[in-house]
């Protein structure tokens, strides 16, 4: 029930919106603005009320919904989906404040899209039966088609387009996926009681796998990103990058490894050299773009090239690492769209060249543009470093793959290091230019939206251990079912060692952060 | 032997006879207002569809006069889908037919004898009687179709259709011809006892093949859809709806009795040949759509690929095919008419707005009539949660049960080419400035008041599908 409220309440709020729209303006963006709060402070009770103490499914309501089809309404949260949940109905209420002012023109159909929205991801995370899954992941792409191709930049009726079209083509095969899987499963759609093995189990990962990675994205189906990412309003763009992102990895840690460990044992040859290279282009090509936005939305391409890098790695390490990264890249990458739209409100520009010297004029936003930036880039101490510390490990100790491969996205690292300092001591550094001299620093509100996520940044950064807590039975679990079948026959032993050998790698690392921790 | 009459089996059908005369009387005389015949047209349907659904709801089963004529739950349902189609046309027909001043009482009893044909052609137990009311209801489109008899267009539309059509019906009853050659019966029942012996005549074939190319006509199945686009871009808007909707459904019914009831024997055959015709309607019709720069053509060519996913239902060849293309058919028929209806709602001063480029900017100047579009195009392009999804879902889940998985790819892949075109308008509607200013007419109570129906049906059955899943499910033969 508690779950259900938390998915529905912004729906509610549509609805209540479209009914008062009538009020004005700012009875519009309260409404919004309260629903959102509203769903986030429900949502907190997910989180107290979780037992981390198994990896089973919690809050599930399963209620008979289209019999004739062998669907029900079932959803349900592990310790996977709390943290994506939590993150959803984090960054929504945060995205309401941030287009306070910015939206000029049909601002009630804005907010109803957003809230639309929210309803919309919380629901694939929450969907314990396939089709219900599929309902939420495609009528999703409708608020979200609105929100660029409405409030978006100059080009965002292709940008638009372009997203849509991406996706429903990959989940157009995600559907033949979903069908065949209902067959073999007893004529039930119920995520809860698949278990392989399955046959065509090498289609159907693929059938899945792609539509995923189209929303990841993997290179080499990352172009529509850069694209919507800037055309998108900055509430979109943070949505688009802080949560949809993440329902394509998501999609591969709940259906992907799970259920087709076979397959995902022989596609990983294949898919981790597509995520490194993911890392190293998307670094590349972030260093030179002249776009602020742009050089963000290319960021995301390296970012979540490590996330998947982590998950292949199938260990304890580099999937709760990986997991942890979503939530990482969500705050992050988040605050960096809102920050750049913040300066594009000012400025209306967002390039490079424009601006130079700003750390003298608006100290504020200098400060927390710093801290984003050193999340980004994973300074220990702040959040992306625990994060993609765990995936490298995970990744290096497990073997299956070359470590080459590893040592490559190492390099990654780095390479995030240069575009983002570079970007930062161009825009805030050097000569003032004189158009940028009256540009005022943030204000009471901006700083509200912001706070919030320089905690969670900070937060993670120097105790993770709340966070990695929930979500180890149930990576645990994911674990489990990806090796029982990859192991007959292929390496299993070493595999088995390696994932000892990571998991004592993760205990250490929260060990040493603990002590430190305890030292400061 | 005295033939006993069971008057209840034929209730619907008796009082849409009634309705008919009625129509027909009362448009005599000239001191009554002409609008009230729409009324009585919406009344008479709407008292046809109570009763065909307290039928359905009861069970019942029955055949008359020496079986050529079968009552069953599947004929009650399809009869459902004529009915509603025929409400839902009739409400968007009455201030489109006044705004125009046209003659109004020909028209409802033309639309009234088209449903009966419709509701004949679902209970033919008997290719005779499948054929009769194949001619009843086409001979009526025809007329329809032209009825515009001052527009050019229109005039074309109605002769193009006519010459095409009774092609088609010969190919139909050449058809027949031959299957009683090789059966030696027209009795739908009777022809499936004939075959089930493993001779398989050409003439049977050869009959088989001419059935399915008069279907394919009747129903716009490529390659025998070149007439289509034509006679809807130049037919009434409303009459373009309605060629669209009760008579493709009808078209079908009688395609599913016949080739699951009296040529089971043949499945091997024919379900090939409806595969490969499903694949190619589906394709064509929907890339074409791309191309269309007017929104009646496009609805045509879109039409084209949904009577495509049909075909996926009748290729499943199990219960599940059956029904699911039943389903599919209702909701087809009720999204459809509602996006012809929008078409009609966006009326200028100079006349329709036909090009999709003057839908420019109705989002925020006609909220209201770009959100009956999008909600008709979303649910046309299969977007949860409206009801063309789990139409599509249900469809492609019967094929793949069936072991058509090939089948289902492409359906499920020209899903996402046909959100292309769809999703043009909605762009069109949204996010376009307009380039010229359009003066946009008042909205027709009645019209919106079938676009609120249509809209509501999309939206119920899209998030509870149970509602018409069910009895669906339960309708099969």
């Amino acid at each position: 029930m508690l779950l259900s409220t938390v998915i529905f309440l912004p729906l509610l709020g549509v609805i209540a919106i479209a009914l008062l729209r009538g009020l004005g303006a700012s009875a519009v963006k309260g409404i919004a603005l309260v629903i959102g709060l509203l769903t986030f402070i429900v949502s907190l009770g997910l989180y107290t009320g979780f037992d981390a103490t198994t990896a089973t499914f919690q809050n599930v309501t399963q209620q008979a919904w289209i019999p004739g089809l062998g669907t029900s309404y079932h959803i349900g949260i592990d310790g996977i989906s709390l943290w994506l949940v939590l993150l959803t109905t984090f960054l929504t209420p945060l995205c309401i404040l941030a287009a306070w002012n910015s939206i000029e023109k049909g601002l009630s159909g804005f907010m109803m899209s957003l809230l639309a929205l929210e309803t919309g991801m919380l629901g694939v995370f929450c969907a314990l039966d396939l089709f219900l899954f599929f309902v939420f992941w495609e009528s999703m792409l409708i608020p979200m088609y609105f929100l660029i191709g409405i409030w978006g930049g100059e080009r965002r009726i292709y940008a638009t387009v372009k997203f849509v079209l991406y996706t429903m083509a990959g989940s157009a095969l995600m559907l033949v996926g979903i069908l065949a899987l209902y067959f073999q499963n007893d004529n039930s759609f119920d995520l809860t009681t698949l278990s392989g093995p399955f046959e065509h189990s090498h289609l159907l990962f693929l059938a899945f796998f792609i539509a995923f990675a189209i929303k990841v994205p993997l290179f080499p189906f990352h172009t529509w990103l850069p694209d919507a990412h800037v055309e998108a309003p900055t509430a979109g763009s943070v949505i688009l990058a802080g949560v949809l992102l993440k329902m394509g990895t998501y999609g591969i840690i709940r259906f992907c490894l799970p259920l087709f460990p076979d397959a995902a044992a022989e596609f990983t040859p294949l898919i981790v050299p597509l995520a490194v290279i993911g890392i190293i282009y998307g670094a590349l090509v972030a260093m030179v773009q002249p776009d602020l936005k742009k050089l963000v939305a290319y960021s995301s391409v390296s970012h979540l090239g490590f996330v998947v890098l982590g998950l292949f790695s199938k260990n304890p390490a580099g999937i709760q690492g990986s997991v942890l990264q979503m939530i990482n890249h969500g705050l992050s990458t988040g605050a960096l769209f809102l920050l750049v739209g913040m300066i594009y409100e000012r400025r209306h520009s967002r390039m490079i060249v424009d601006f130079g010297g700003l750390a003298k004029r608006m100290p504020i936003f200098a400060t927390i543009f710093m801290v984003v930036t050193l999340s980004s880039i994973g300074l220990p101490g702040l959040n992306g470093f625990v994060g993609e510390y765990m995936i490298l490990l995970g990744s290096f100790v497990q073997g299956a793959f070359s470590k080459i491969y590893v040592v490559l996205a190492t390099a990654g690292v780095i390479l995030a290091a240069v575009y983002m300092l570079w970007m930062f001591q161009r825009v805030m550094f050097g000569t003032l230019d004189k158009t940028n001299e009256a540009l005022p620093d943030l204000n009471a509100r901006e700083i509200v939206v912001m706070l919030p996520i320089l905690l969670f940044i900070v937060w993670i950064g120097v105790y993770p251990k709340p966070f990695l807590n929930k979500m180890e039975k149930s990576v645990g679990l994911v674990v489990t079912q990806v090796q029982t079948e990859s192991a007959i026959g292929r390496a299993g032993e070493r595999i088995q060692q390696d994932t000892e050998l990571a998991l004592h790698g993760t205990q250490r690392v929260q060990r040493e952060k603990i002590e430190k921790e305890a030292q400061q | 032997m005295p033939i006993e009459i069971n008057w209840q089996l034929l209730m619907p059908e008796l009082v849409i006879v009634l309705t008919l005369l009625i129509v027909l009387v009362f448009d005599l005389f000239d001191s009554i207002s002409k609008a009230i015949l729409g009324w009585m047209t919406i009344v008479g349907a709407g008292i046809a569809l109570w009763v065909s659904i307290q039928m359905h709801q009861a069970g019942t089963v029955g055949t008359q006069f020496n079986d050529m004529f079968k009552v069953d739950n599947f004929s009650l349902f399809f009869n459902i889908i004529f009915l509603v189609s025929t409400i839902l046309v009739a409400l968007i027909s009455m201030s489109y037919l006044s705004r125009d001043d046209r003659k109004q009482g020909p028209y409802y009893l033309l639309i009234l004898l088209a449903t009966l044909g419709m509701m004949l052609m679902a209970a033919g137990n008997e290719l005779i009687i499948v054929f009769l009311g194949l001619e009843l209801m086409s001979l009526s489109l025809y007329v329809l179709a032209g009825y515009f008899r001052d527009n050019p267009a229109s005039s074309e539309a109605g002769m193009k259709y006519l010459l095409l059509g009774a092609f088609a019906s010969a190919f139909f009853l050449y058809g027949i011809a031959l299957i009683y050659g090789g059966a030696g019966t027209t009795n739908v029942p009777a022809i499936a006892e004939a075959i089930t012996a493993p001779n398989k005549s050409p003439l049977l074939l050869a009959g088989m093949f001419l059935l399915i190319v008069g279907f394919g006509f009747k129903v716009a199945i490529v390659p025998f859809h070149q007439w289509a686009p034509d006679v809807y871009e130049g037919a009434p808007t409303t009459i373009a709806a309605f060629i669209s909707a009760g008579p493709k459904a009808a078209g079908f019914a009688a395609f599913l009795r016949i080739f699951m009831e009296a040529l089971p024997s043949l499945q091997v055959e024919w379900s090939s040949v409806v595969i490969v015709l499903a694949m190619l309607t589906m394709t064509v019709g929907n890339v074409i759509a791309i191309a269309q720069t007017s929104i009646k053509r496009m609805l045509a060519y879109s039409s084209i690929a949904h009577a495509g996913y049909v075909l996926i239902g009748l290729a499943a060849a199990n219960n599940d095919g059956i029904s699911s293309a039943m389903l599919y058919l209702l909701v087809y028929c009720v999204m459809n008419i509602g996006a012809f209806g929008a078409v009609i709602l966006a009326k200028t001063e100079d006349g329709e707005s036909l090009m999709i480029s003057d839908y420019a900017g109705l989002g925020l100047r006609k909220p209201l009539l770009a959100m009956f579009m999008t909600i008709m195009l979303l649910s046309l392009a299969g977007f949860p949660p409206t009801a063309g999804f789990v139409g599509k879902f249900y469809v492609f889940k019967s094929a793949v049960q069936a072991g058509h998985i090939w089948l289902v790819i492409v359906g499920a892949i020209n899903t996402a080419i046909s959100a292309f075109y769809y999703l043009r308008v909605v762009v069109t509607m949204y996010m376009r400035e307009p380039e010229e200013e359009l003066n946009f007419t008042a909205y027709p109570s009645t019209l919106v008041v079938g676009l609120v129906l249509a809209a509501i049906g999309v939206l119920l059955i899209g998030i509870l599908p149970s509602l018409m899943l069910t009895p669906a499910q339960n309708s099969v033969f």
